[in-house]
């Protein structure tokens, strides 16, 4: 935790950064917090919050980016939200020369619970790295169900839905200004549950963007397995595109471009 | 009471310059198709969002059949490489969440090829016949 407080110290007073976006115990729940100059002090009570207290960070850096878009910030950031940002960057929704990043290592537990394949930052403050998470259980049990049954088992999960949009707000890779979710020519209005597609439709448009934090999963109040369907989705990305989601190398995502070639074919009917 | 026999709805998307086209040339030519299918003109397959093809599920379409240039001849140059994107990756994500995915369908269809379009509805509706009402339509009916 030192390590953090006197590398974001040190930031702030050689005015490298303009803030540090991390977390901060408020009447006893960790909180995200922006540190500034003005308030130093206040940086002895920063802190890496606990896995079950996770905020998308990055979402709320985009919204600090918008409204100052020549100070750099820093943050702090796991393996997770590290993604989040190459994929935001690639998006244009924020600028790598303006991001200073402070890196931390997930614990084995919250690997395991996240089934993460990349539990930490390229820049480790705190922490140590652990054991990825390479294949998630969670998707391979429905690969493995027929037809059948998974459709029974989505259908139920589907139909506890109560049309909160909690999944997407609180998504630091929803960025749209009009969601297609919400267009009433789209996505049937006045009923709960919504139409069944409305979560493949939030899955579709996760493919080759969602970075698996969890977020949506853990704020649902329905307990829809979410990540596991946008595990999915990513997977798909990989294994048709060759994409590696929130990778700074991969490239652009597979619906950013045409592409010079064709290497899929039409399935025979 | 007697069950009215299984008719399915089939939702169409056929691209502007090349199979809408071949759909004139098979109407021109007199070639017979079923009535099951409702067209919807646009004007390339690559504006096709997985969201409509969804949306067509979701309102009660058992099978949707995309029709586009072939690869090389697309009006636009390239926009059927994001339709077959799309529409491959879409298959398999209904595949995942248990959904048939054969009731949705992508094939190739220039403007000279009026007899394939033929063929090729008469082809899905029958599959689609084979395969009865979608699941969606059903659960929808028991809620």
């Amino acid at each position: 935790m030192d390590n953090i407080r006197a590398k974001v110290r040190n930031l702030l007073e050689e005015g490298k950064v303009e803030g540090y976006l991390g977390y901060k115990m408020v009447e006893g729940h960790p909180l995200p917090y922006l540190f500034t100059r003005e308030n130093l002090e206040e940086l002895d009570q920063a802190m890496v919050a606990p896995g079950n207290a996770r905020y998308p960070l990055d979402k709320l850096l985009q919204i600090l980016a918008v409204k100052n878009p020549d100070a750099t910030f820093a943050i702090q950031v796991r393996g997770c939200d590290e993604r989040g940002l190459n994929e935001l960057y690639k998006w244009g929704q924020l600028d790598p020369e303006k991001v200073v990043l402070v890196g931390v290592a997930c614990p084995q537990e919250q690997a395991d619970y996240c089934e993460c394949p990349g539990p930490w930052a390229s820049v480790i403050d705190y922490g140590e790295k652990c054991e990825p998470v390479l294949k998630s259980q969670r998707v391979n049990r429905i690969d493995e169900l027929p037809l059948d049954n998974s459709f029974q088992e989505w259908l139920g999960h589907f139909s506890r839905c109560i049309k909160c949009y909690g999944c997407r707000d609180v998504c630091p890779m929803c960025f749209c200004k009009e969601c297609s979710l919400e267009h009433p020519d789209l996505m049937s209005t006045g009923k709960i549950p919504p139409d069944t597609i409305f979560q493949l439709v939030r899955a579709i448009h996760m493919a080759g963007r969602c970075i698996d934090c969890g977020l949506c999963e853990e704020a649902c109040p329905a307990d829809i397995p979410l990540r596991v369907l946008y595990k999915k989705a990513n997977l798909l990305v990989k294994e048709l595109f060759g994409y590696d989601t929130g990778s700074p190398t991969a490239g652009l995502s597979p619906w950013k471009f045409l592409g010079d070639e064709v290497t899929l074919e039409p399935k025979p009917m | 009471m007697s069950e009215k026999p299984f008719e399915p709805k089939i939702l169409g998307f056929f691209c502007n310059w090349c199979t809408y086209a071949g759909a004139d040339l098979a109407g021109v030519s007199r070639l017979q198709y079923p009535a099951n299918i409702r067209v919807i003109r646009v004007m390339c397959s690559g504006t096709v969002s997985p969201h409509h093809v969804l949306r067509a599920f979701q309102k009660g379409a058992d099978g949707v059949l995309i029709g586009g240039c072939h690869i090389g001849d697309c009006h636009y140059l390239r926009g059927n490489y994001m339709t077959i994107k799309r529409i491959t990756f879409l298959q398999e994500l209904l595949k995942f969440t248990g959904f048939e995915p054969e009731r949705l369908h992508l094939e190739w269809i220039s403007a000279a090829e009026g007899p394939k379009l033929a063929q090729t509805v008469r082809d899905f509706t029958e599959k689609i016949r084979k395969m009865g009402p979608s699941r969606l339509k059903l659960a929808k009916q028991a809620a």
